[in-house]
């Protein structure tokens, strides 16, 4: 497509399309604003990408590629007096590193070579090398990219492959999902670098409904809630029905669990007196069980053992919250991955007139000396763009403009392709959440999260696994213990009935909540949003989308409804219908005051809920203590008889 | 939200380069207008008209880029789910009609498998400017297999026929894969599922 000419004035500029930017994008642009949304890269969202297998691949091999020297263009001929540029950063190569690939399957499809008995043997050992051979390479770049990777630890993963090699030699006959087949297929893939999912009343699911920008995707219940004890996984009961219809808690368990959460609720003296305290003692105080006491502190509250006692209950407040909107647990998933939620809120943004360019960068900030602002923009054409305000993702931004916590804080991601799930039930399409406490001390909780193909991240017959944790060390060395314990890998013992691991990728990625909020060393008006945080939830990002939204135009409402087509445009012969111009905005006016009765009726609505569902659960008691009665009345017929 | 009545919901989604007419097309059709007003759809997500085909209410939600085609900045997302495809390309550009390789790796790329491909070729009322001739486009789309149609937003031409062939292609293959990949739904909010939905109301 010709090169147009952008634009040359804008009112807000924004570079870089993660959830961030993408939300403060559509909040802008809702409200009036000219806004121009580009982003270096090829593809949208940046390090809150899904990617497909191939596009996954590529990623990686961009990552260990060698970034081109910079070289700050000379840009100072569009520079007026009284000027000055800063220069933007090309490549954000520094946010990800220690990129490790394993691949587990055979190079290609065993089957097809099978009716060939005497090239057969031979076949399989040229599959066996080759599989090892790529590995051996990947490991390689992997050293190459990133030189604090120590010789031993090199060695140690050449180590690895080996036994790769010997264990497909001595099974050879399972049919496992060969590598060449994860190629095929691999546009049914959509590999997500940041894993997160949505609180069903978290600020994400409340602004997407506000917004109207949920009907640009669809999403899944997560089904389960999971957890790894005593060596092995365990569905965590958490709402009502599913304590409920628990197997593995006693009468006594169930209701003392029913008791506890229902405590929760609301703030108590009882529960302020061990403010500072850690969760775990309030929880141990409440006398339990270990049973119990797990659930509540690692899968409800998904909080550490040290974590304090008013942190852990916020947390399991806000999971009780969420239970039971959609489902039975707390939390969605975006069918095709959670890279579609930026782009969702990019598309709304250009609905109401934004304008996107990817593969286009912002090379400097023209600041005006004197009153030491932001006056425009060079882009990487050289094109002199005029705005009013600069929102940047921190990886554009020199490491010396902005202020970050230090040491600079990572997460350590895995991400797997498995042949089963974690735990099989009935149904092979479900959606798990799994907290796996520290196995040792001084190792960090880990979140995984397992999805199945009908969220369509993944191929039919495999799942997608993501493992999440603050690093302690590097990706490899923080998640592959968990890996080697959960999944059959190659390292992995006594694992038989494990699901296997096909394919696996570790890496690290900078972790966004060491970003501060204010203090860095940039124009006032220029907004730097932070990247990924390792949190399960979106809270920062849609927290900082809003505040550099009422940073700059506290008049405005943030994100609201956008009108619904089916209100504007008329079938048939009544086309007097007006969209776009004057008229529209005449008619979003009326639009929002429905909205707000709306809303309105909404609350009520939520607060009817609330009402009933406490109804509900005061009748679930009820039904729990006669069942106790009963139990008990049963006991006493036996010691009376 | 009102009740509904239909029988079948389609997404239609159009793509291809910026200026050959899409817009044009969608408004046309829905709306009877051309041109259709100045400037881009500020705020127009998609627009909405409900066809009756041999007794059966076909309600058909047409997609437009919102301008991200521009410099090629198309969301992924804007292709899920999607039911049909119009690629558009416009007779008097031959290189809106050389982007179209492009396009299609695209299509391969992001939607999905069972999505109705049609290439439409519009502007045949400026039929002296043409650059691109009808038997190439024919034999591309052949090649592809997808559906070929030329239209012209301006004069009217096949405007109609176009979004009524796509909706009879449309229920044709619903009435194939009937409760086929009928599980996925929407949820925040009170969004509908957009794949084959048979009879009555949702809510």
């Amino acid at each position: 497509m010709a090169a147009e000419d952008l634009p040359s004035e804008f009112d807000v500029v924004i570079l870089g399309t993660g959830l961030t930017e993408s939300v403060a994008a559509a909040a802008f642009s809702r409200v009036g604003q000219r806004v121009l949304h580009v982003d270096r890269r090829s593809y949208y969202a940046g390090n809150w990408a899904s990617f497909t297998f191939s596009g996954l691949l590529t990623w990686i091999q961009q990552h260990h590629e060698e970034p081109l020297p910079e070289e700050a263009q000379d840009w100072s001929s569009l520079l007026e007096e009284g000027e000055e540029l800063i220069h933007l950063s090309h490549s954000d190569c520094a946010s990800i590193r220690n990129l490790q690939v394993f691949c587990f399957t055979s190079e290609e499809d065993e089957e097809e070579e099978a009716p060939n008995t005497t090239e057969e043997e031979t076949g399989g050992a040229a599959e066996d090398s080759e599989c090892a051979d790529s590995t051996e390479e990947e490991t390689k770049e992997t050293g190459e990219e990133e030189e604090e990777v120590r010789e031993e630890e090199e060695v140690r993963e050449e180590e690895q492959t080996t036994p790769s090699a010997a264990l497909r030699q001595s099974e050879p006959t399972k049919k496992k999902i060969s590598y060449a087949q994860l190629l095929k297929e691999g546009r049914r893939f959509n590999i997500d670098l940041v894993s997160k999912l949505m609180y069903s009343r978290g600020s994400l699911v409340d602004l997407l409904i506000k917004s109207n920008v949920s009907r640009y995707a669809e999403f899944k219940n997560v089904t389960r809630i999971l957890t790894y004890r005593d060596r092995q996984v365990e569905q965590v009961p958490c709402s009502r029905a599913d304590v409920f219809a628990s197997r593995q808690l006693s009468v006594v368990e169930k209701r003392k669990l029913m008791r506890f959460l229902t405590s929760c609720v609301e703030e108590t003296e009882e529960q302020r007196a061990y403010n500072g305290r850690p969760y775990l003692e309030f929880l141990r105080d409440r006398q339990l069980g270990d049973n119990l006491q797990h659930f509540l502190l690692h899968s409800i509250a998904m909080v550490t053992e040290d974590t304090p006692t008013e942190e852990g209950l916020a947390s399991t407040r806000h999971f009780l919250r969420c239970l039971g909107r959609y489902g039975n647990t707390p939390f969605l998933f975006p069918v095709y991955g959670l890279g579609e939620i930026p782009q969702c809120f990019c598309r709304m943004c250009a609905v109401f007139g934004g304008i996107y360019c990817l593969r286009h960068s912002v090379d400097g900030v023209v600041v005006d000396r004197d009153s030491n602002r932001c006056k425009a923009v060079i882009d990487s054409r050289g094109q002199r763009i005029t705005c009013s305000h600069f929102v940047v993702e921190e990886g554009y931004v020199a490491a010396d403009r902005k202020r970050v916590a230090t040491p600079t804080r990572f997460l350590s991601r895995a991400v797997l392709i498995t042949d089963g799930s974690i735990l099989p039930s009935d149904s092979d399409q479900q959606v798990s959440m799994v907290t796996v406490p520290p196995i040792a001390a001084g190792c960090p909780a880990v979140k995984m999260v397992e999805l199945c193909s009908s969220t369509m991240t993944c191929m039919p017959g495999t799942y997608l696994v993501h493992l999440t944790c603050q690093s302690v060390g590097s990706a490899y060395e923080d998640l592959s213990p968990v890996v080697t314990r959960m999944f059959r890998t190659p390292e992995s013992h006594d694992q038989e009935t494990c699901p296997s691991v096909l394919w696996c990728l570790y890496f690290n990625m900078t972790d966004g909540s060491g970003l501060e909020a204010e203090g860095h060393n940039l124009p006032s008006n220029v907004y730097v949003c932070s990247g990924p945080d390792g949190d399960l939830g979106h809270e920062l990002a849609i927290r900082q989308a809003e505040s550099i939204f009422q940073k700059i135009l506290p008049e405005e409402d943030f994100c609201p409804p956008a009108p619904n087509p089916e209100d504007i445009i008329y079938d048939g012969d009544n086309t007097s219908s007006s969209a776009g111009g004057e008229e529209e905005k005449e008619e979003n006016d009326g639009v929002a005051e429905e909205e707000k009765q709306e809303e309105e009726k909404e609350m009520l609505e939520e607060e009817k809920e609330m009402l009933e569902e406490e109804k509900e659960m005061l009748e679930e008691e009820k039904e729990m203590l006669e069942e106790e009665k009963e139990v008990l009345e049963e006991q006493n017929l036996q010691t009376e008889e | 939200m009102s009740m509904e009545d239909y029988d079948y919901l389609f997404k239609i989604v159009l793509i291809g380069n910026a200026g050959v007419g899409k817009t044009c097309l969608v408004r046309r059709f829905t709306q009877g207008l051309f041109p259709p007003g100045q400037g881009a759809t500020i705020g127009v997500d998609f627009m909405i008209k409900t066809v009756e085909i041999k007794g059966e209410k076909v309600k058909l939600q047409i997609w437009d880029t919102a301008g991200q085609e521009r410099f090629r900045s198309i969301t992924q997302s804007y292709y899920r789910s999607a039911n049909a495809l119009i690629l558009t390309y416009d007779i008097t550009c031959e290189d809106s009609f050389r982007c179209l390789p492009e396009w299609l790796r695209e299509i391969e790329q992001y939607a999905n498998n069972q999505v109705v491909t049609i290439l439409v070729g519009n502007k045949i009322d400026l039929a002296e400017k043409r650059e691109v001739l009808r038997q190439r486009a024919e034999d591309f789309a052949e090649a592809q297999s997808m559906l070929y149609l030329e239209t012209s937003a301006k004069e009217s031409d096949n405007v109609e026929k176009l979004f009524l062939d796509l909706a009879c292609e449309l229920i044709r293959e619903a009435k194939q894969n009937k409760l086929d990949n009928n599980d996925t739904a929407p949820m925040p909010g009170e969004g509908k599922t957009i794949s084959y939905l048979s009879c009555c109301s949702l809510n």
